[in-house]
């Protein structure tokens, strides 16, 4: 390539980063302002517009949902994202747990967006965030506040027939550390005596990931693949005798294993793909 | 456990209580050792630890004796101080 051609593409490759801060800024604000707006106008009437409290938490659930699925539309159509779903179809049923590992911040976003009906842990700062307290609030989620309510409250939706998800690493993961999840997700998996369905998200290149600024955009348009995997059974764990923080120990180690492969495999795959000339 | 325990004994108990339910190496057990950055024994696992005590002491415990509890010594010192109790009536 000559020394013209690559200056050419440095000054496009500044540009479409310098676009692709904007749009991402642009994005968030949207999401904000809309998360405000929708928290005080839409949300609050669909749960008025029923008396049964399952109904309308149904509605504002189902509302949230489309709002997110707006919201991945509109990042790529900004050109921020592409992404690729595997096995979107086997989250649709209701009342099943799902786990996913959590490499960036907006893949509750995805996950919402594919799953019409979820209850979510959402930490307890949310519900004092300006903009998201109100939809936490409307749509029922479960706050992270206390250990025991938690898990309580989590084994009660699965039991109700809802579907559940958790993010059992309880935060972004950070890169180049080991995975590692907290044992919540396993002690639901128990206490409900259900088996999860585990999705695995990658994400190439790496944004949005923990102590990483929204503006620190990737060098190139970043893509997402989100798979959802076969079940994994929860009754060989229940061993009768065992106390049940070992089975949760045990439970967690089989999880991380499985994650740990999944996500490897992935991204390997991942890679060979983008690979120049690949 | 018997009426007058020693620290020593509530220790050795102690560690014995962490291998049988959480699978924690005993030489990891100190009386310095913080429960939670050092042992990983989260919330739920302290429920399930307060039950296994009060059926080895056979005392009524109260989550708010164990709230201040950080590390092992912590632990030995409630669960001593407990059984210096007298036996709960009920």
């Amino acid at each position: 390539m000559s020394e013209s051609g690559t200056a050419r593409n440095d000054t496009a490759g500044r540009l479409n980063r310098g676009w692709r801060i904007f749009a991402t800024g642009f994005s968030f604000t949207c999401f904000g302002l809309g998360a405000l707006l929708l928290g005080f106008t839409v949300w609050p009437l669909l749960r008025l517009s029923s008396r049964d409290a399952r109904v309308r938490v149904a509605r504002v659930q189902r509302a949230v949902s489309a709002s997110m699925r707006v919201f991945v539309w509109l990042m790529k159509s900004l050109g921020l994202l592409t992404y690729e779903v595997r096995g979107r179809e086997r989250l649709a049923p209701h009342g099943q747990f799902v786990i996913a590992n959590h490499p960036t911040l907006i893949d509750v976003v995805f996950l919402v967006g594919f799953m019409p009906e979820v209850d979510c842990i959402v930490k307890q700062a949310l519900w004092r965030n300006v903009f998201l307290r109100w939809p936490v609030h409307w749509a029922g989620y479960i706050s992270n506040a206390s250990g025991e309510g938690l898990v309580a409250a989590c084994v009660a939706a699965l039991t109700q027939g809802r579907s559940l998800l958790v993010f059992p690493e309880g935060t972004r993961t950070r890169p180049g550390e080991p995975l590692a999840f907290q044992r919540g997700a396993a002690q639901i998996a128990l206490a409900a005596a259900r088996e999860l369905r585990p999705v695995t998200i990658t994400c190439v290149p790496i944004t949005l990931h923990k102590g990483n600024a929204w503006y620190r955009v990737p060098p190139r348009r970043p893509h997402w693949v989100l798979s959802a995997g076969d079940p994994i059974p929860i009754a060989g764990f229940l061993k009768a005798g065992e106390p049940a923080p070992l089975a949760a120990r045990h439970v967690t180690q089989a999880l991380v294993h499985w994650f740990d492969v999944s996500i490897t495999q992935q991204l390997d795959e991942m890679r060979k793909e983008t690979r120049p000339g690949g | 456990m018997g009426p007058v325990q020693s620290t020593e004994e509530i220790f050795e108990t102690l560690r014995g209580v962490l291998h049988e339910l959480f699978e924690i190496d005993p030489a990891q057990v100190t009386l310095d050792a913080h429960l939670y950055n050092d042992l990983e024994i989260d919330s739920i696992d302290t429920i399930d630890l307060i039950l296994r005590l009060k059926e080895i002491t056979g005392r009524k415990i109260q989550p708010d004796q164990f709230r201040h509890v950080r590390t092992v010594g912590d632990a030995v010192n409630a669960i001593h101080a407990l059984l210096q109790n007298k036996p709960a009536a009920a």
